[in-house]
């Protein structure tokens, strides 16, 4: 029988999705083109060449070693791209995507990332060409609400904030807002104006976010409420205390 | 001869916190609601700092514009709002004024909010007031202010003239003033 792999327990709808988050079984809500990502990403301009760091590595010539046969390299590493990131920023009123669970769906799902966690952000740091394949399959999925998470590059505060009138994350830059129903962005992750108005589909509703979100809160579904999450988490937690002591037995 | 603003009477200060954060033109109904009820002595208004400029990252110094970041009118006196309006701290003479200010909440918000009491705006002037404002004179050590219901109305780095909005300064005394600073 092939090994499946389990990821994170839990019965409740909050731990159901982190599974989902965590093995990339993630479903699509949007299209975002290729330029439009690429312009609100601001590492460079739509259509432009990728600039590099080194000669790709088919022309470097690269030293015998063994475990360079086996691992292949990434398209952005084989190109000798420039290491991009690009950070979200997510609500805790029910956003789809926790920074933890954004980072194993990362480190999990995808080759050459570094992924960072902060409480209210994270960050993602790759290949220039792989981090725009990694971002399309982020912002087009239901791992991203836009009207509760965000692309921020810096000025990221907005995740433990109480959430605008309209129901959006605040964002002091204003690079994204509820415009006619849909989210627009009209400027790219560090808050510089680009050159068009990308729009990002309809912010998902208050029951939708509650359904498809992988915080656990008192008024949506509770920590407690999954007995077998807590009995999970005080298990880890039971072990590294101990191993915190190092036990000779 | 009292000196301080609020400690010695029997004002109150009410602290009004809306489940979300408001739009302006929410942010301009409410203060205009609460400012129509009488007995209200000063409000003050924080939030998240809506900047005109970008402060740090590859964008620093580009314009925001941010659309939240508009001049709103309360009480005929125009001002421009530099915070999302988050909450709204309000001195009311006592405590009968405190229903009234409740109602005019429940007209002007169309979501709930918390309404509690206690002392939320500094009330005796601090060193660092001292440092801004000075003695009187050199026999009197009392702080070189003509009226002390300034004091905790805006940050003590910032400027009056563009913090602090004096609705009503023809009826200025000591006893009933509204003022509207912005923070």
């Amino acid at each position: 029988m092939a090994y499946k792999p389990q990821y994170y327990p839990g019965n409740t709808s909050v731990a159901k999705n982190r599974r989902k988050h965590m093995s990339g079984d993630v479903e699509k809500l949007r299209d975002i083109s290729d330029e439009d990502l690429t312009a609100i990403l601001g590492h460079r301009a739509p259509g432009a060449d990728y600039p590099s760091t080194h000669p790709p590595l088919a022309e470097m010539g690269e030293p015998d070693c063994p475990v360079r046969e086996v691992v292949e390299p990434t398209p952005g590493a084989a190109a000798g791209d420039r290491m991009r990131y690009v950070q979200f920023s997510d609500s805790m009123y029910n956003a789809p995507s926790v920074p933890y669970w954004r980072s194993y769906h990362a480190a999990i799902n995808y080759k050459g990332v570094d992924p960072g966690t902060l409480s209210g952000r994270q960050v993602n740091e790759m290949r220039e060409r792989d981090l725009e394949a990694f971002s399309k399959d982020v912002c087009s999925s239901e791992m991203t609400d836009w009207g509760l998470s965000g692309m921020r590059g810096c000025t990221v505060h907005g995740h433990s904030l109480r959430l605008q009138e309209d129901g959006t994350m605040f964002d002091m830059l204003d690079r994204r807002r509820l415009e006619g129903g849909v989210m627009v962005m009209d400027k790219d992750q560090v808050g510089v104006p680009i050159d068009r108005k990308v729009n990002l589909g309809k912010p998902m509703s208050e029951s939708e976010a509650a359904k498809r979100t992988t915080f656990y809160r008192v008024d949506n579904v509770s920590f407690r409420s999954d007995k077998e999450v807590v009995e999970h988490v005080q298990k880890v937690w039971e072990l590294r205390t101990k191993y915190g002591f190092v036990p000779k037995a | 001869m009292v000196r301080t603003a609020t400690v010695t009477g029997k004002l109150k200060q009410i602290r009004i916190f809306p489940q979300r954060l408001l739009l302006p033109e929410t942010a301009e109904k409410l203060l205009n609601e609460i400012d129509s009820v009488k007995g209200v002595v000063r409000m003050l208004i924080s939030g998240k700092n809506l900047p005109r400029k970008i402060s740090c990252g590859p964008g620093t110094g580009k314009d925001v514009n941010h659309p939240d970041r508009i001049i709103i009118h309360v009480s005929g006196c125009a001002f421009e709002l530099h915070v999302i309006v988050g909450e709204v701290l309000v001195e009311v003479d006592d405590e009968s004024v405190v229903e009234e200010l409740r109602k005019a909440c429940e007209r002007a918000l169309p979501f709930p909010f918390e309404l509690k009491r206690g002392y939320f705006i500094k009330t005796k002037a601090t060193l660092t007031d001292y440092g801004k404002y000075g003695f009187k004179s050199k026999y009197d050590e009392t702080i070189n202010l003509e009226d002390e219901r300034i004091l905790g109305m805006v940050d003590p780095h910032a400027k009056l003239e563009t913090d602090l909005c004096l609705i009503k300064p023809e009826e200025m005394s000591l006893s009933r003033t509204a003022e509207e600073p912005i923070q």
